[in-house]
């Protein structure tokens, strides 16, 4: 049998799916929840996984299922993130560390990403943090390849409808 | 051409995907012809490739790894007691029905009868022993291909390593391993168990032990039987499979009265502590207790379990007529 060991699976591609997972939750102790469940998940699945499968597309696949199940059982704590939300981004814990860190668009456009519908926001930062292609978002979301695209397309109308020009940075003269 | 070829909002999508780097030649082409002549929409384009370059920074922007090594090595541990938890199983359609097969590392874990062919985790013995259960049939695929032959009469002997974790007690274990040794084809009652195992008093402690048979038919409790000859019971209320099983082995089963039961009248039979088998009338047989005796089906059986014809009454001569 050639397929590897799952230890070399997560060897391989533990730190992306926690930074995934740190990305789309916005916070540190959900996603390593989530990652720790979407790795015992994984090594439960993994016998039954096709020899010829994408297995990082299928990590990312479990990773999004999960964190897409805990927003159903979160909806109700929804007004105390809202409110979270509004305060900035002080309250996870490593406020002062990013506050540092990140200038002003940054936040700006983080606050909107955290605001995404999260299938928009799973796309998003598939595509856009992890490069993912199009296809294995698809798959990892359940959907069609231009419905992948039509996520990252309106994800980024919404970040371009919530900034104005002056928090901006100057555009870069391309050749 | 005109400028209004694509209106500002059929662009929309291929100046996101241009300004993003989701574009090919086709977007850049189409892009480049609109904002040649419509200044909004560059501005639009340079809007975008601005954001884009911002997220390009959350991109590059570390996470801090300590935590991701903290959660990994969390990980490993929790892997570490899944695996020794866990065991593969696989659900197998068999002559008796759905039937599950179970192995850890050490050995076959479970055999379950089950109500439908559903997937492992309907398996109520494991889940009540709060077991991990990994769906995989790889790794009990040949012992469901010798339990097909078993069943089909081809095999008369399942030697599968066994891990005996399902059971309750060191007696149960016990009483298992006791239980397996017993010969193919032959009957002996719960107190011949339990003194086989020296617990001459427990006999209905046996009983329950094997009622909780994690290895039903590798772990033969069907052939144990009540001191009257009664099948008694088998897996719940699958008496019926405990009588096919004996059947199959070539142990006849009676229906005399209500329920199935053994005639040791009929069955050729080794007292304990000897190596021969006589006709169930041989001597003073007939006045001794079941719990005395292995009760063998046919002389074939008998034999094979290394038993010799008896000198004095020579089955062997004159078999049971059936």
């Amino acid at each position: 049998m050639g397929r590897e060991p799952f230890e070399a699976v997560m060897a391989a591609h533990h730190a992306e799916i926690y930074r995934y997972l740190r990305r789309i939750t916005f916070r540190s102790a959900e996603a390593e929840d989530l990652s720790q469940e979407t790795f015992l998940r994984a090594f439960r699945a993994y016998r039954a996984l096709p020899p010829d499968a994408n297995v990082r597309a299928w990590l990312f696949t479990i990773a999004t299922n999960l964190f897409r199940n805990t927003l159903r059982a979160a909806k109700r704590r929804q007004a105390a993130h809202e409110q979270v939300k509004r305060k900035g981004r002080e309250d996870d814990g490593e406020g002062p560390e990013r506050a540092a860190l990140f200038n002003e668009a940054r936040i700006a456009v983080e606050a909107v990403i955290e605001a995404l519908p999260p299938r928009q926001r799973a796309a998003f930062v598939m595509r856009k943090v992890h490069e993912l292609p199009y296809e294995e978002i698809g798959e990892s979301l359940g959907c069609s390849v231009e419905t992948a695209r039509a996520h990252v397309f309106q994800a980024f109308r919404k970040i371009r409808g919530s900034l104005d020009d002056a928090q901006l940075p100057p555009p870069e003269k391309t050749a | 051409m005109s400028p209004t070829s694509t209106s500002c909002r059929e662009i929309q999508p291929d100046l996101v995907a241009t300004a993003t780097g989701d574009g090919g030649p086709r977007e850049h082409a189409r892009v480049d012809r609109h904002v040649a002549a419509c200044a909004p929409c560059r501005r639009e384009l340079d809007r975008y490739r601005s954001i884009d370059r911002v997220v390009g920074e959350i991109r590059r922007a570390p996470i801090r790894a300590d935590r991701a090594d903290v959660v990994r090595g969390d990980l490993e541990w929790r892997l570490a007691e899944l695996r020794r938890r866990a065991v593969t199983a696989r659900v197998w359609s068999s002559p008796l029905g759905p039937i599950l097969i179970a192995r850890s590392e050490q050995g076959v874990v479970a055999v379950e009868y089950l109500d439908s062919a559903r997937g492992a985790d309907a398996s109520r013995l494991l889940r009540r022993h709060g077991i991990e259960i990994l769906e995989d049939g790889t790794e009990t695929e040949t012992f469901y291909q010798q339990l097909l032959e078993y069943l089909a009469g081809e095999r008369t002997r399942l030697a599968w390593p066994l891990d005996f974790r399902l059971a309750g007690s060191d007696f149960s274990r016990e009483v298992l391993a006791a239980t397996a040794a017993l010969p193919y084809g032959a009957v002996v009652s719960y107190a011949h168990l339990a003194r086989e195992i020296g617990r001459p008093t427990a006999t209905r402690a046996v009983a329950q032990a094997l009622r909780h048979n994690p290895l039903p038919i590798v772990v033969p409790c069907h052939r144990v039987i009540g001191s009257s000859g009664a099948l008694t019971g088998y897996a719940g209320d699958k008496l019926a499979l405990k009588e096919r099983l004996l059947t199959l082995e070539g142990v006849p089963v009676a229906h005399a009265g209500r329920a199935g039961h053994i005639d040791r009248r009929v069955m050729y039979t080794r007292a304990d502590h000897y190596t021969e088998y006589c006709l169930p009338t041989c001597g003073a047989l007939p006045t001794l207790p079941l719990w005395r005796f292995t009760l063998f089906g046919s002389r074939a059986r008998a034999e094979a379990a290394g038993f010799t014809p008896c000198a004095d009454c020579r089955p062997d001569l004159n078999p049971i007529s059936a």
